[in-house]
Protein backbone atom coordinates (compact mmCIF):
# COMPACT_ATOMS: atom_id res chain seq x y z
CA UNK A 1 0.00 0.00 0.00
CA UNK A 2 1.12 3.11 -1.00
CA UNK A 3 1.34 6.53 1.14
CA UNK A 4 -0.85 7.99 -1.53
CA UNK A 5 -3.15 5.13 -1.80
CA UNK A 6 -3.54 5.07 1.60
CA UNK A 7 -5.36 8.45 2.41
CA UNK A 8 -7.16 8.74 -1.12
CA UNK A 9 -9.29 5.81 -0.89
CA UNK A 10 -10.95 7.53 2.26
CA UNK A 11 -10.74 10.86 1.34
CA UNK A 12 -13.33 9.84 -1.44
CA UNK A 13 -14.82 8.01 0.76
CA UNK A 14 -15.60 10.70 3.14
CA UNK A 15 -16.41 13.30 0.14
CA UNK A 16 -18.61 11.38 -1.31
CA UNK A 17 -20.60 9.88 2.05
CA UNK A 18 -20.49 13.72 2.47
CA UNK A 19 -22.72 14.59 -1.02
CA UNK A 20 -24.57 11.22 -0.61
CA UNK A 21 -25.79 13.39 3.09
CA UNK A 22 -26.16 16.29 1.52
CA UNK A 23 -28.79 15.22 -1.33
CA UNK A 24 -30.08 12.06 0.78
CA UNK A 25 -30.98 12.78 4.29
CA UNK A 26 -32.83 10.22 5.72
CA UNK A 27 -35.94 9.00 3.21
CA UNK A 28 -38.70 9.80 5.39
CA UNK A 29 -37.16 13.31 6.89
CA UNK A 30 -36.13 13.90 3.73
CA UNK A 31 -39.61 13.51 2.15
CA UNK A 32 -41.23 15.61 4.79
CA UNK A 33 -39.08 18.28 4.12
CA UNK A 34 -39.85 18.23 0.15
CA UNK A 35 -43.46 18.46 1.41
CA UNK A 36 -42.92 21.46 2.89
CA UNK A 37 -40.88 23.01 0.80
CA UNK A 38 -43.58 22.15 -2.37
CA UNK A 39 -46.22 23.50 -0.24
CA UNK A 40 -44.12 26.75 0.88
CA UNK A 41 -43.77 27.25 -3.17
CA UNK A 42 -46.99 26.69 -4.51
CA UNK A 43 -48.74 28.89 -1.73
CA UNK A 44 -44.95 31.53 -2.78
CA UNK A 45 -46.77 31.38 -6.21
CA UNK A 46 -49.94 32.33 -5.43
CA UNK A 47 -48.60 35.60 -4.11
CA UNK A 48 -47.78 34.66 -0.01
CA UNK A 49 -44.77 36.56 0.17
CA UNK A 50 -44.64 35.07 4.02
CA UNK A 51 -44.32 31.84 2.44
CA UNK A 52 -41.67 32.60 0.18
CA UNK A 53 -39.62 33.74 2.77
CA UNK A 54 -39.72 30.80 4.51
CA UNK A 55 -38.60 28.73 1.29
CA UNK A 56 -35.58 30.95 0.46
CA UNK A 57 -34.68 30.60 4.02
CA UNK A 58 -35.18 26.86 4.00
CA UNK A 59 -33.00 26.27 1.09
CA UNK A 60 -30.85 28.81 1.55
CA UNK A 61 -28.40 26.30 4.48
CA UNK A 62 -28.53 23.58 1.43
CA UNK A 63 -27.40 25.94 -1.12
CA UNK A 64 -24.91 27.74 0.95
CA UNK A 65 -23.28 24.34 1.64
CA UNK A 66 -22.91 23.80 -2.25
CA UNK A 67 -21.63 26.37 -3.11
CA UNK A 68 -19.18 26.39 -0.32
CA UNK A 69 -17.92 22.85 -1.24
CA UNK A 70 -18.13 23.60 -5.42
CA UNK A 71 -16.26 26.71 -5.13
CA UNK A 72 -12.82 26.52 -3.69
CA UNK A 73 -11.71 28.52 -6.88
CA UNK A 74 -12.94 31.61 -5.47
CA UNK A 75 -12.67 33.55 -1.99
CA UNK A 76 -15.13 32.65 0.04
CA UNK A 77 -16.57 36.45 0.58
CA UNK A 78 -17.91 35.64 -2.71
CA UNK A 79 -19.86 32.71 -1.87
CA UNK A 80 -22.79 34.71 -0.13
CA UNK A 81 -23.03 36.69 -3.69
CA UNK A 82 -23.67 33.73 -5.67
CA UNK A 83 -25.73 32.34 -3.41
CA UNK A 84 -27.94 36.06 -3.75
CA UNK A 85 -27.95 35.50 -7.04
CA UNK A 86 -28.92 32.08 -7.01
CA UNK A 87 -31.66 32.91 -4.53
CA UNK A 88 -32.80 35.93 -7.02
CA UNK A 89 -32.96 33.28 -9.68
CA UNK A 90 -35.11 31.47 -8.18
CA UNK A 91 -37.76 34.10 -7.31
CA UNK A 92 -37.55 35.24 -11.09
CA UNK A 93 -37.54 31.79 -12.31
CA UNK A 94 -39.72 30.18 -9.60
CA UNK A 95 -42.99 30.50 -11.96
CA UNK A 96 -41.24 27.52 -14.05
CA UNK A 97 -41.96 24.82 -11.07
CA UNK A 98 -44.62 22.99 -11.98
CA UNK A 99 -46.95 22.00 -9.29
CA UNK A 100 -46.98 18.71 -9.52
CA UNK A 101 -43.10 17.87 -9.98
CA UNK A 102 -40.83 17.38 -7.21
CA UNK A 103 -39.10 20.78 -6.07
CA UNK A 104 -36.20 19.16 -5.45
CA UNK A 105 -34.85 18.43 -8.96
CA UNK A 106 -36.27 21.77 -10.27
CA UNK A 107 -34.42 23.92 -7.49
CA UNK A 108 -31.06 21.84 -7.45
CA UNK A 109 -30.89 22.35 -11.67
CA UNK A 110 -31.75 25.98 -11.51
CA UNK A 111 -29.40 26.47 -8.85
CA UNK A 112 -26.58 24.36 -10.31
CA UNK A 113 -27.45 26.05 -13.78
CA UNK A 114 -26.41 29.97 -12.22
CA UNK A 115 -23.49 28.53 -9.85
CA UNK A 116 -21.84 27.15 -12.88
CA UNK A 117 -22.92 30.51 -14.52
CA UNK A 118 -21.80 32.66 -11.49
CA UNK A 119 -18.38 31.14 -11.50
CA UNK A 120 -18.08 31.87 -14.93
CA UNK A 121 -18.49 35.53 -14.93
CA UNK A 122 -16.27 35.90 -11.96
CA UNK A 123 -13.72 33.73 -13.76
CA UNK A 124 -14.10 35.75 -16.67
CA UNK A 125 -13.78 39.36 -14.69
CA UNK A 126 -11.03 38.55 -12.67
CA UNK A 127 -9.08 37.19 -16.35
CA UNK A 128 -5.89 35.75 -15.31
CA UNK A 129 -4.88 33.81 -17.94
CA UNK A 130 -5.44 29.79 -17.78
CA UNK A 131 -1.55 29.25 -17.94
CA UNK A 132 -1.20 30.33 -14.32
CA UNK A 133 -3.41 28.23 -13.36
CA UNK A 134 -2.25 25.35 -15.18
CA UNK A 135 -0.12 23.51 -13.18
CA UNK A 136 -2.34 24.47 -9.71
CA UNK A 137 -5.67 23.22 -11.76
CA UNK A 138 -6.96 20.69 -9.31
CA UNK A 139 -8.34 17.33 -10.62
CA UNK A 140 -11.72 16.77 -11.36
CA UNK A 141 -12.60 14.62 -8.93
CA UNK A 142 -10.31 15.82 -6.45
CA UNK A 143 -11.20 15.06 -2.66
CA UNK A 144 -12.29 18.20 -1.30
CA UNK A 145 -12.93 18.12 2.20
CA UNK A 146 -9.77 17.39 3.53
CA UNK A 147 -7.16 20.75 3.68
CA UNK A 148 -3.99 20.33 5.77
CA UNK A 149 -5.88 22.05 7.97
CA UNK A 150 -8.79 20.30 8.27
CA UNK A 151 -6.42 16.94 8.27
CA UNK A 152 -4.90 18.52 11.14
CA UNK A 153 -8.01 19.24 12.97
CA UNK A 154 -9.32 15.94 11.94
CA UNK A 155 -6.50 14.25 13.62
CA UNK A 156 -7.08 16.06 16.73
CA UNK A 157 -10.04 14.42 17.03
CA UNK A 158 -8.31 10.56 17.39
CA UNK A 159 -5.91 9.27 19.90
CA UNK A 160 -2.38 10.34 19.30
CA UNK A 161 -0.61 7.09 18.28
CA UNK A 162 -3.13 6.68 15.51
CA UNK A 163 -2.59 9.76 14.95
CA UNK A 164 0.80 10.06 14.43
CA UNK A 165 0.37 6.96 12.35
CA UNK A 166 -1.73 8.15 9.78
CA UNK A 167 0.36 11.38 9.58
CA UNK A 168 3.54 9.02 9.06
CA UNK A 169 1.98 6.86 6.20
CA UNK A 170 -0.26 9.41 4.73
CA UNK A 171 1.40 12.71 4.64
CA UNK A 172 4.84 12.08 4.81
CA UNK A 173 4.61 9.24 2.46
CA UNK A 174 6.83 6.62 5.22
CA UNK A 175 5.26 2.87 4.80
CA UNK A 176 3.49 1.25 7.30
CA UNK A 177 6.27 -0.60 8.54
CA UNK A 178 8.42 2.26 8.89
CA UNK A 179 5.55 4.21 10.70
CA UNK A 180 5.01 1.68 13.18
CA UNK A 181 8.55 1.08 14.36
CA UNK A 182 8.60 4.69 15.44
CA UNK A 183 5.58 4.10 17.73
CA UNK A 184 6.19 0.54 18.56
CA UNK A 185 4.41 -1.94 16.50
CA UNK A 186 4.82 -4.71 14.38
CA UNK A 187 4.86 -4.56 10.84
CA UNK A 188 0.90 -6.12 10.72
CA UNK A 189 -0.04 -4.65 14.00
CA UNK A 190 0.62 -0.92 12.17
CA UNK A 191 -1.57 -2.05 9.36
CA UNK A 192 -4.37 -3.06 11.90
CA UNK A 193 -4.15 0.34 13.72
CA UNK A 194 -3.72 2.37 10.65
CA UNK A 195 -7.06 0.52 9.15
CA UNK A 196 -8.55 1.24 12.06
CA UNK A 197 -7.79 5.15 12.48
CA UNK A 198 -8.54 6.03 8.81
CA UNK A 199 -12.08 4.06 9.91
CA UNK A 200 -12.08 6.49 12.45
CA UNK A 201 -11.20 9.43 10.36
CA UNK A 202 -13.76 8.83 8.01
CA UNK A 203 -16.48 8.99 11.02
CA UNK A 204 -14.97 12.00 11.90
CA UNK A 205 -15.27 13.87 8.27
CA UNK A 206 -18.54 12.51 8.28
CA UNK A 207 -19.61 14.27 11.13
CA UNK A 208 -18.08 17.74 10.65
CA UNK A 209 -20.14 17.20 7.11
CA UNK A 210 -23.23 17.38 8.54
CA UNK B 1 -20.04 44.09 6.36
CA UNK B 2 -22.21 41.54 7.46
CA UNK B 3 -22.99 39.42 4.30
CA UNK B 4 -25.28 36.83 6.20
CA UNK B 5 -27.58 40.21 7.44
CA UNK B 6 -27.61 41.12 3.96
CA UNK B 7 -28.55 37.73 2.37
CA UNK B 8 -31.43 37.90 4.96
CA UNK B 9 -32.57 40.86 4.11
CA UNK B 10 -32.26 40.00 0.28
CA UNK B 11 -34.90 37.01 1.33
CA UNK B 12 -37.09 39.72 2.56
CA UNK B 13 -37.04 41.87 0.14
CA UNK B 14 -37.60 38.80 -2.90
CA UNK B 15 -40.67 37.46 -0.45
CA UNK B 16 -42.18 41.24 -0.27
CA UNK B 17 -41.72 41.73 -4.20
CA UNK B 18 -45.25 40.26 -6.25
CA UNK B 19 -44.90 36.53 -7.70
CA UNK B 20 -43.70 36.79 -11.31
CA UNK B 21 -46.30 36.22 -14.03
CA UNK B 22 -46.79 32.36 -14.64
CA UNK B 23 -45.14 30.70 -16.89
CA UNK B 24 -47.90 28.26 -18.90
CA UNK B 25 -46.71 26.54 -21.90
CA UNK B 26 -50.45 26.21 -23.42
CA UNK B 27 -50.13 30.10 -23.94
CA UNK B 28 -46.93 29.49 -25.65
CA UNK B 29 -48.34 26.76 -27.85
CA UNK B 30 -51.67 28.73 -28.69
CA UNK B 31 -49.45 31.38 -29.61
CA UNK B 32 -47.64 29.22 -31.83
CA UNK B 33 -50.23 27.52 -33.42
CA UNK B 34 -51.77 31.26 -34.32
CA UNK B 35 -48.49 32.17 -36.04
CA UNK B 36 -48.16 29.14 -37.72
CA UNK B 37 -51.38 29.22 -39.19
CA UNK B 38 -51.45 33.02 -40.61
CA UNK B 39 -48.10 31.92 -41.75
CA UNK B 40 -49.12 29.05 -43.59
CA UNK B 41 -52.44 30.76 -44.62
CA UNK B 42 -51.40 33.55 -45.95
CA UNK B 43 -49.25 31.04 -48.09
CA UNK B 44 -51.91 29.05 -48.94
CA UNK B 45 -53.97 31.98 -50.04
CA UNK B 46 -50.94 33.67 -52.64
CA UNK B 47 -49.50 30.54 -53.66
CA UNK B 48 -52.26 27.80 -52.94
CA UNK B 49 -52.56 24.29 -51.84
CA UNK B 50 -51.93 21.72 -54.89
CA UNK B 51 -54.75 21.17 -56.87
CA UNK B 52 -54.69 17.60 -56.66
CA UNK B 53 -54.63 17.23 -52.92
CA UNK B 54 -57.90 14.99 -52.85
CA UNK B 55 -56.00 12.05 -55.33
CA UNK B 56 -52.95 12.42 -54.20
CA UNK B 57 -53.34 11.81 -50.64
CA UNK B 58 -54.14 7.94 -51.10
CA UNK B 59 -50.48 7.73 -52.02
CA UNK B 60 -48.74 6.80 -48.64
CA UNK B 61 -45.77 9.15 -49.69
CA UNK B 62 -47.93 12.07 -49.90
CA UNK B 63 -49.38 11.39 -46.16
CA UNK B 64 -45.68 11.07 -44.88
CA UNK B 65 -44.34 14.19 -46.22
CA UNK B 66 -47.01 16.12 -44.19
CA UNK B 67 -47.31 13.54 -41.27
CA UNK B 68 -44.17 12.93 -40.33
CA UNK B 69 -43.38 16.87 -39.89
CA UNK B 70 -46.01 16.89 -37.76
CA UNK B 71 -45.30 14.14 -35.40
CA UNK B 72 -41.87 15.60 -35.54
CA UNK B 73 -43.63 19.23 -35.09
CA UNK B 74 -45.51 18.02 -32.05
CA UNK B 75 -42.43 15.88 -30.43
CA UNK B 76 -40.66 18.53 -30.60
CA UNK B 77 -42.32 21.12 -29.28
CA UNK B 78 -43.50 19.47 -26.29
CA UNK B 79 -39.66 18.45 -25.62
CA UNK B 80 -38.70 22.62 -25.78
CA UNK B 81 -41.54 23.19 -23.36
CA UNK B 82 -40.15 20.82 -21.02
CA UNK B 83 -36.72 21.58 -21.46
CA UNK B 84 -37.33 25.01 -20.29
CA UNK B 85 -38.29 24.45 -16.80
CA UNK B 86 -35.37 23.11 -14.96
CA UNK B 87 -35.21 19.96 -13.27
CA UNK B 88 -37.29 17.99 -15.89
CA UNK B 89 -35.96 14.63 -18.19
CA UNK B 90 -35.13 15.64 -21.25
CA UNK B 91 -35.54 12.37 -23.37
CA UNK B 92 -34.39 13.09 -26.94
CA UNK B 93 -35.18 9.35 -28.87
CA UNK B 94 -38.63 10.00 -30.08
CA UNK B 95 -36.90 12.87 -32.91
CA UNK B 96 -35.58 10.20 -34.42
CA UNK B 97 -38.86 8.23 -34.84
CA UNK B 98 -40.01 10.74 -37.87
CA UNK B 99 -36.24 10.85 -39.34
CA UNK B 100 -35.97 6.80 -39.40
CA UNK B 101 -38.67 6.30 -40.94
CA UNK B 102 -37.74 8.95 -43.52
CA UNK B 103 -35.02 7.36 -44.40
CA UNK B 104 -36.72 4.06 -44.85
CA UNK B 105 -39.01 5.55 -47.15
CA UNK B 106 -36.01 7.14 -48.85
CA UNK B 107 -34.60 3.76 -49.01
CA UNK B 108 -37.44 2.22 -50.28
CA UNK B 109 -37.68 4.40 -53.39
CA UNK B 110 -33.65 3.62 -53.89
CA UNK B 111 -35.19 0.55 -55.40
CA UNK B 112 -37.54 1.53 -57.28
CA UNK B 113 -36.26 4.21 -59.40
CA UNK B 114 -34.21 3.86 -62.08
CA UNK B 115 -30.26 4.41 -61.93
CA UNK B 116 -30.29 7.45 -64.37
CA UNK B 117 -33.29 9.73 -62.39
CA UNK B 118 -32.20 9.11 -59.61
CA UNK B 119 -30.21 12.55 -59.38
CA UNK B 120 -33.07 14.35 -61.09
CA UNK B 121 -35.31 12.82 -59.00
CA UNK B 122 -34.00 13.90 -55.78
CA UNK B 123 -33.11 17.54 -57.22
CA UNK B 124 -36.63 18.11 -58.51
CA UNK B 125 -37.82 21.35 -59.71
CA UNK B 126 -38.42 22.88 -56.67
CA UNK B 127 -36.16 22.74 -54.21
CA UNK B 128 -34.72 26.25 -53.88
CA UNK B 129 -38.99 27.27 -53.44
CA UNK B 130 -39.35 24.76 -51.05
CA UNK B 131 -36.06 25.80 -48.71
CA UNK B 132 -36.79 29.06 -49.15
CA UNK B 133 -40.83 28.85 -48.49
CA UNK B 134 -40.24 26.99 -45.73
CA UNK B 135 -37.17 29.23 -43.51
CA UNK B 136 -39.16 32.64 -44.74
CA UNK B 137 -42.00 31.40 -43.13
CA UNK B 138 -40.63 30.05 -39.95
CA UNK B 139 -39.16 32.96 -39.12
CA UNK B 140 -41.64 35.32 -37.22
CA UNK B 141 -43.01 32.42 -35.29
CA UNK B 142 -39.56 31.28 -34.12
CA UNK B 143 -38.63 34.29 -33.09
CA UNK B 144 -41.93 35.09 -31.45
CA UNK B 145 -41.46 31.46 -29.85
CA UNK B 146 -37.98 32.12 -28.54
CA UNK B 147 -39.15 35.37 -27.11
CA UNK B 148 -42.13 33.73 -25.37
CA UNK B 149 -39.79 31.31 -24.00
CA UNK B 150 -37.69 33.62 -22.33
CA UNK B 151 -39.93 33.69 -19.78
CA UNK B 152 -39.24 29.97 -18.95
CA UNK B 153 -35.71 28.70 -17.76
CA UNK B 154 -33.65 26.77 -20.14
CA UNK B 155 -31.32 25.29 -18.31
CA UNK B 156 -29.58 24.38 -21.63
CA UNK B 157 -30.79 27.55 -23.99
CA UNK B 158 -29.16 26.10 -26.87
CA UNK B 159 -30.88 23.24 -26.73
CA UNK B 160 -34.22 24.69 -26.17
CA UNK B 161 -33.56 27.08 -29.01
CA UNK B 162 -33.17 24.30 -31.31
CA UNK B 163 -35.98 22.14 -30.42
CA UNK B 164 -38.19 24.95 -31.05
CA UNK B 165 -36.41 25.21 -34.17
CA UNK B 166 -37.28 21.99 -35.05
CA UNK B 167 -40.73 22.35 -33.87
CA UNK B 168 -41.38 25.61 -36.20
CA UNK B 169 -39.97 24.19 -39.05
CA UNK B 170 -41.45 20.83 -39.22
CA UNK B 171 -44.92 22.60 -38.31
CA UNK B 172 -44.27 25.30 -41.43
CA UNK B 173 -42.96 21.99 -43.32
CA UNK B 174 -46.38 20.28 -42.58
CA UNK B 175 -48.26 22.72 -44.24
CA UNK B 176 -46.20 23.41 -47.05
CA UNK B 177 -45.98 20.04 -47.68
CA UNK B 178 -50.06 20.56 -49.13
CA UNK B 179 -48.88 22.98 -51.74
CA UNK B 180 -45.85 20.80 -52.78
CA UNK B 181 -46.24 18.21 -55.72
CA UNK B 182 -43.15 16.65 -55.32
CA UNK B 183 -44.14 13.55 -54.41
CA UNK B 184 -40.67 11.34 -53.91
CA UNK B 185 -39.11 10.57 -50.75
CA UNK B 186 -35.49 11.29 -52.49
CA UNK B 187 -36.57 14.92 -52.49
CA UNK B 188 -39.00 15.43 -49.50
CA UNK B 189 -36.77 14.13 -46.84
CA UNK B 190 -34.20 15.86 -48.42
CA UNK B 191 -34.69 19.10 -49.06
CA UNK B 192 -37.88 18.91 -46.16
CA UNK B 193 -35.12 17.75 -43.77
CA UNK B 194 -32.65 20.42 -45.01
CA UNK B 195 -34.94 23.02 -44.59
CA UNK B 196 -35.92 22.26 -41.11
CA UNK B 197 -32.20 21.77 -39.85
CA UNK B 198 -31.66 25.11 -41.23
CA UNK B 199 -34.60 26.73 -39.24
CA UNK B 200 -33.09 24.53 -36.09
CA UNK B 201 -29.51 26.05 -36.57
CA UNK B 202 -31.04 29.12 -36.12
CA UNK B 203 -33.14 28.27 -33.18
CA UNK B 204 -30.26 26.80 -31.48
CA UNK B 205 -28.14 30.00 -32.29
CA UNK B 206 -31.07 32.19 -31.00
CA UNK B 207 -31.57 30.14 -27.98
CA UNK B 208 -28.20 30.49 -27.41
CA UNK B 209 -28.28 34.55 -27.34
CA UNK B 210 -31.90 35.01 -25.89
CA UNK B 211 -32.67 32.33 -23.78
CA UNK B 212 -29.86 32.64 -21.52
CA UNK B 213 -31.10 34.05 -17.20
Amino acid sequence: MTAALAFTPSCDWAARSGSVRLMQPRVEVRLQQDKLWETLLARANDGDGAAFARFLGAVTPTLRAVIRRRGEALPADQHEDILQDVLLAIHLKRQTWRRDAPVRPWLYALARYKVVDAFRKRGASINLPIEDFADVLPEENAATPLSSRDADVMLGLIDARSASLVRAVALDGKSAEEAGETVGLTAAAARVALHRAMRRLSDVAERMMK
Amino acid sequence: MTPKQTTADLIRQLAASPAPRPFRTGVVAGGLLALLGISLGAFWLVFGIRTDLASAWLLMQVQAKTVLPLFLAITAVWLAFGSSRPGGRIVLWPLAVPLLLGVFLVIQRFGQVAEGSLQAEALGQTAFACLASITVLSATPLGVGIVMLRRGAAIRPALTGTLLGIAVGAGVTAGYALHCTEDSPLFFVLWYGLAIGIVAGCGGLLGHRYLRW
